[in-house]
């Protein structure tokens, strides 16, 4: 059988387009290396690219660019799609801009007032690989405080905030103490220490390893408990003996502090098996979701889904339910596409106040489901929008995330009855912000009940007040239009990423919303 | 508004090309230089006041940029598959070892003469994929094309555009154009 053969000018098209698959950057790299000249022109191809997309961000129109040789500020005021300092060529643009800088700098940068939201966190759990959890789990991404994580199986990698980075393998017991201190009774971990880390410290129950920027190994689940110095240089301090120094390619059995032996790097997790292992992981996961699409899609009473698998030049997202010839596509008005849970799939972004999908769903719904994942990168506004009806009136639904950080249900009343909202407690903390997070309410007619879900947990079960079935029609995904009752509209953005979208006509199970999150 | 604000804001938006310059070279990764460029500025305009406005930025912006590039840089390849973030890499290396300083301010300026004077169907190209947003699949169903032609047509373009902005900068650049 024949190797494909790849054509350069085409794969460095496909670089440029942010499309290469794994066999092509595979091709592409070995071309690039055996033909220098290749990268020289890539980089011509790609810099002339960037000048390319770049005028077409200040250009009003696709003829201007071709027709003026030099913008006015006439010319570039309606170009962008979102903000873009490249437009700024206007003194209104430029007070806008300034106003936006300054905003940003007083909520990032001011120095620490009494409101200022505060963390314990000591390091971040920065991967994470089949984990199954003893004690409260941890997604990738999340924050982690000083205590104990009692892994009973898979790879977790954590980056503590003083640089050093731990791979452990269970199953461990770990102890976070600070961000540069931890506790290990259990489990078998291999630390890279930079220089900028030097001095962190892992007590373990026979003494404690003090790193002096280096990279080592150490195996709490063998009965002689080695540790391994890869690189640099370990101290290990214990109660009774004198401190013993291990050098690169030395290893030192903590059980018996007599016995020296050879260091062996093979026996611990790299960072390339993490890789690999983290890339394995993803694909499979990817790999169920797509095998569970269809079971979704069949359901009779999914009123809407969007899987965001659209084509990244398409501006509409195709709904998948069965019910797709009753709520057509949704469409797509300013987000950008980008990458969702996985390699390979998309999200999209929404961080502009224009950004939004808008679409109608016909009817009034006893029941209903909503269900969605998102990566939150701020709750900026009072009200940042899941998914919200036009308007707000006549049993339309408004789903949204508090500036507080409380999901909620609003239901707007009817017939001269008072709207309600239906809330959690404030669970959308900081620490939360940069994860996957899935969430799903359901409004249940026959408990008489509103239930909010995060990750495939309950976390509120409310009584509804009324009972008339909520009104969806017209509405956003990410955003909120009072559909032209008023000159000015409030400004109800989601900032974050929003990965998939279901809609039902019923309730859902908890097993079910659990199938959702998995 | 703050006079100070409105002055610093003046200032990198003149020096705004030469930022993308040096984002491009030290993350050459499609459509990071835009949320680099963004970057710098907004970490430029919070620290203003600790710049010295009458001296030459350049050297300023160009540590804060490489610092911006190469954190975004990490933020965008880590999550990639291995063969991926080994391919971004050695473009990177690449572009950081070109030692041709970046040119990018004079060239954007070039390039938008350089627009006006391709033939009519190189120019129809460019506005279907820049402008248009149409992607190259799509360009080649209209034009009953395939989409590896459609590919190499636009690098022979960019070419052309390369080849146009080399002869106005040896006959003396953005002021002839």
């Amino acid at each position: 059988m024949h190797e494909p053969t790849y054509d350069p000018e085409v794969l460095i098209h496909q670089y440029l387009e942010d499309q290469l698959t794994e066999a092509e950057s595979a091709a592409f790299l070995d071309l690039l290396q055996s033909q220098p000249e290749l990268g020289d022109r890539l980089l011509h191809q790609l810099h002339m690219d960037a000048m390319l997309s770049d005028i077409k961000g200040v250009a009003a129109t696709p003829a201007s660019v071709f027709q003026v040789v030099e913008g006015s500020a006439e010319q570039t005021k309606n170009a962008q799609r979102r903000f873009s300092i490249g437009n700024l060529s206007s003194v209104a643009a430029l007070a806008a801009c300034i106003t936006l800088a300054a905003t940003w700098a007083l909520r990032f940068m001011s120095p620490a007032s009494d409101a200022e939201a505060t963390t314990d966190a000591v390091a971040v759990l920065a991967r994470g690989v089949n984990l199954q959890w003893e004690s409260e789990s941890h997604a990738s991404g999340s924050p982690l405080t000083p205590g104990w994580l009692r892994l009973k199986s898979g790879l977790a990698q954590i980056e503590f905030y003083q640089g050093a980075r731990v791979t452990l393998e269970g199953p461990a017991a770990f102890q976070l103490i600070s961000s540069s201190e931890a506790y290990c009774t259990s489990g078998k971990l291999s630390a890279h220490v930079p220089p900028q880390a030097k001095g962190f410290r892992i007590q373990t129950p026979k003494g404690t390893i003090v790193d002096l920027g280096t990279d080592f190994g150490l195996d709490l689940n063998d009965a002689s408990s080695p540790m391994h110095v890869f690189k640099g240089e370990v101290e290990f301090h214990s109660k009774d003996l004198p401190m013993q120094s291990l050098k690169e390619g030395q290893a030192l059995a903590l059980s018996d502090l007599s016995r020296s032996m050879v260091a062996d790097q093979s026996a611990f997790a790299s960072l390339h098996d993490m890789d690999e292992r983290t890339a394995e992981s993803q694909r499979l996961a990817f790999e169920g979701w797509l095998s569970r699409s269809s079971l979704w899609n069949g359901d009779p009473s999914l009123l809407l889904r969007f899987d965001f698998q659209d084509s990244r030049s398409n501006r509409s997202l195709y709904n998948h339910a069965l019910k797709a010839s009753q709520i057509p596509a949704g469409s797509i008005v300013g987000c950008n596409w980008t990458d969702g849970r996985w390699p390979g799939k998309r999200a999209l972004e929404f961080r502009n106040v224009s950004d939004r999908v808008r679409l109608n769903v016909p009817g009034q719904h006893a029941a209903l489901t909503l269900s969605t994942w998102v990566r939150i990168s701020g709750l900026d506004r009072s009200y940042n929008s899941l998914f919200m009806t036009e308007g707000y009136a006549d049993a339309a639904a408004h789903w949204q995330i508090t500036h507080e950080g409380k999901l909620r249900l609003g239901i707007a009343g009817k017939d001269g009855r008072p709207p309600h909202d239906y809330d959690t407690t404030a669970i959308f903390t900081p620490e939360r912000f940069g994860q996957w997070l899935h969430l799903a309410t359901v409004i249940d007619p026959s408990t008489q009940e509103v239930r909010h879900y995060l990750n495939g947990d309950l976390i509120a079960k409310l009584t509804r007040k009324d009972t008339f079935p909520v009104r969806l029609t017209v509405a956003e995904l990410g955003n909120w239009n009072d559909g032209g009752r008023r000159d000015r509209v409030a400004i109800r953005h989601f900032s974050g990423v929003m990965d998939e979208f279901l809609l039902f006509n019923r309730a859902l199970s908890e097993a079910e919303i659990a199938r959702l999150a998995e | 508004m703050n006079p100070q604000d409105t002055r610093a804001a003046q200032i990198f938006l003149s020096h705004h090309d030469f930022v993308k310059g040096v984002a491009l070279k030290y993350a050459p990764w499609p459509g990071l230089m835009e949320d680099i460029s963004q970057q710098v500025f907004l970490e430029f305009m919070a620290k203003e006041e600790r710049w010295d406005l009458e001296h030459d930025l350049r050297p300023l912006l160009a540590t804060m940029t490489r610092h911006v590039a190469m954190r975004l840089w990490r933020d965008r390849t880590r999550e990639r598959p291995e063969v991926v973030q080994k391919l971004a890499d050695h473009i990177r290396h690449l572009a950081e070892e070109r030692e041709t300083p970046p040119r990018y301010e004079e060239e954007v300026t070039i390039l938008r003469s350089c627009l006006t004077k391709l033939p009519d169907k190189s120019r129809e190209l460019i506005q279907r994929y820049y402008y248009s947003d149409l992607s190259t699949p799509e360009i080649a169903a209209q034009l009953d094309m395939k989409a590896d032609t459609i590919c190499r047509a636009l690098s022979r373009v960019r070419d052309k555009l390369r080849d146009c902005i080399q002869r106005e900068m040896n006959q003396g650049g953005a002021a002839h154009a």
